[in-house]
């Protein structure tokens, strides 16, 4: 496989992994916890509740998946590797991490009240973990370019294991 | 087929190094093993000592596994012991070598008091024969016999069925080259001559390419540069009239003589710089083990286009396998070299190399064959630094602003993709980028033999 061709797929990967927390974040939250957040919101029933809780995982997932294809664009098009040292770039990783999971409990903390639905700790903790977890740590282990390959945590245990 | 080559006195040492650094780069044909053997009664001679750390290093790390299907180390090398020889032994003079006490006073004694002027016989030849060949043709013809096991072990080839290309390296205005070359290819042409028609014998004779100027050293005897063209005139004379001596003659030599930077008569001191003129001669060696084993002799001229500038097209090869080997060195001396002691000991982070992690596992970085490449790559960079560097004419194999030798190191990153000269987008972010692409071997290429095959592999263009 040329290197065109991995990129092409791994964009591919990021925006479809993306779409795909998208869909787990609003499955699991809206079956594990849906009615009775609905229940305690004011004006709501379950199906406005689902429909606004759809908005919010998209919202979060649309931004938080830019942190992931941020990560790749930089590792495949921005880093220069001419030196020995200053290889690996894991702080930018890193910051990217935290940046998501700024994400992953910013975006709902603050587009919830304005969609007028109410969240609870279960919903930060499963977009934290689907979206930061999934679509940002698990996702750069496996789609960021091969000079920086070992540069998500655990990456190199995870390659192993494939 | 195996190919013997026989460097003779110090000139011949450095078309010996410059021989080296193309055998490892995989620039001589097919995958023949190479035997190399030195004659030089100096046997401290710096211009050896030089090539000798760049041949042990190599017959270190030849046996790393980069696989069969690659021009790298594809030529293994065996050192013909003793190396050097030494055919005169310590503290010698002429008249001990020829045992000059059982023939005083007789008609073949007086001839040789008057061959020979007393300070040609009382000189210690411990630094060779100093510029003086009719010391050693009489040395030479006397020692090889007895002194060289070169003979028999190119007879023990012979007799295994196998054929042997012989080339010869040597300078013709010299001592030890001028007295050995014709010395040697007789001896050895008449010790095989049962085995003719499986036996190729070539040489190379080097003309005068560099001067010097002595300095304080006016009695004792040594080589002189003024009489560097008399001695050569006298050579060829002599090598147009011996016309069987050689299956194939080679003649490099300079219109313009390179000031040897430091005088010195031989031994330690004698480290002359790498020379464009010895790389042509080791490019002749070359022609000569790819040529077929009786093939009729012909006369080639080469020359070069400008006199004071030299590139590719000035030589007869290509550049392609030689920019390939230059890259893969420097690539490894400026992004892995730096930090494989670091990583092994721990202080570097592993996940930063991912060429680390995919190619280290189980690699020994101290072991012996790693540690002799390292210094190898040191020894090339300092040759290809000192090739380029010729007296004020302009030679351009590969950039010379990119690179520094001792340590060597790229001090222009930006040149490294155009390091022949010539565009691509090979830089060492690409090298880098290419090392961590996946790479299928077979199981025999393996450890730090398959990471250099990885590492030659990615610096193709």
């Amino acid at each position: 496989m040329n290197r065109t061709t991995r990129t092409v797929i791994k964009i591919f990967l990021i925006a479809a992994v993306t779409a795909a927390c998208a869909a787990a974040a609003y499955y699991i939250g809206s079956n594990v916890t849906g009615h009775a957040l609905a229940t305690a919101s004011d004006n709501m029933n379950y199906s406005r509740w689902q429909e606004k809780f759809f908005a919010l995982t998209r919202a979060t997932a649309l931004i938080n998946g830019l942190c992931a294809l941020l990560w790749f664009i930089a590792a495949r098009f921005l880093f220069t590797i001419d030196e020995a040292k200053g290889t690996g770039k894991r702080i930018i990783w890193a910051a990217l991490l935290m940046v998501s999971l700024a994400i992953s409990l910013g975006v709902p903390h603050l587009y919830a009240p304005m969609l007028g639905i109410k969240l609870n700790g279960i919903i930060f903790g499963l977009f934290a973990a689907i979206f930061t977890g999934l679509g940002y740590w698990l996702l750069t282990i496996f789609t960021t370019p091969l000079a920086f390959k070992y540069t998500p945590l655990a990456s190199r245990l995870f390659r192993r294991m494939l | 087929m195996s190919y013997y080559f026989i460097s003779i006195g110090g000139t011949g040492a450095k078309v010996m190094e410059s021989l080296t650094h193309l055998c490892i780069a995989g620039l001589l044909p097919s995958n023949e093993r190479l035997y190399i053997a030195a004659i030089d009664p100096d046997v401290g001679n710096g211009n050896l000592e030089r090539t000798s750390t760049a041949l042990n290093n190599f017959a270190i790390f030849q046996s790393l596994p980069v696989g069969n299907d690659t021009p790298l180390f594809k030529n293994k090398i065996s050192i013909v012991r003793p190396f050097p020889w030494n055919p005169t032994g310590h503290d010698k003079t002429l008249d001990d070598l020829i045992e000059f006490y059982h023939h005083s006073n007789t008609p073949v004694g007086n001839l040789y008091e008057v061959l020979y002027t007393k300070k040609e016989r009382d000189t210690t030849l411990n630094e060779g024969f100093r510029g003086h060949p009719s010391i050693g043709a009489a040395v030479l013809a006397k020692k090889f016999e007895d002194g060289s096991r070169l003979t028999a072990q190119i007879e023990k080839v012979i007799s295994e069925g196998d054929a042997v290309k012989i080339f010869l390296a040597g300078s013709v205005f010299g001592g030890t080259g001028a007295a050995g070359l014709p010395t040697i290819a007789r001896l050895l042409r008449n010790n095989l001559a049962d085995y003719a028609d499986r036996v190729s014998i070539g040489g190379v004779l080097i003309l005068p390419y560099f001067s010097f100027t002595p300095t304080n050293k006016l009695d004792e005897l040594f080589a002189r540069s003024e009489n560097f063209l008399p001695n050569t005139k006298a050579a060829l004379k002599y090598y147009s009239e011996k016309e069987n001596l050689f299956d194939a003659t080679y003649f490099v030599g300079d219109t313009v003589m390179t000031p040897v930077s430091e005088f010195s008569v031989g031994s330690a001191n004698q480290r002359n710089e790498a020379h464009l003129v010895e790389l042509y001669a080791a490019l002749a060696a070359a022609d000569f083990y790819s040529r077929p084993l009786h093939a009729p002799k012909i006369f080639k001229y080469i020359c070069h286009h400008e006199r004071d500038k030299f590139s590719w097209s000035d030589l007869p090869t290509s550049s392609e396998r030689f920019v390939q080997f230059a890259r893969f060195i420097f690539a490894y001396v400026h992004l892995i070299k730096p930090v494989l002691l670091d990583l092994v000991s721990g202080s570097a982070k592993a996940y930063k190399y991912p060429w680390f992690v995919d190619f280290f596992d189980g690699v020994d970085v101290t072991a012996p064959d790693v540690v002799n490449f390292t210094f190898y790559a040191e020894a090339f960079a300092a040759w290809l630094k000192q090739i380029e560097t010729l007296n004020g004419r302009e030679v351009f194999l590969i950039d010379s602003a990119m690179f520094e030798a001792n340590p060597a190191k790229i001090v222009d990153k930006k040149l490294f993709a155009t390091l022949d000269g010539s565009k691509s987008d090979l830089t060492l972010h690409e090298i880098f980028y290419r090392l961590t692409e996946p790479f299928k071997a077979n199981s025999t290429v393996k450890g730090f033999g398959k990471f250099l095959r990885r590492l030659y592999d990615v610096c193709a263009p």
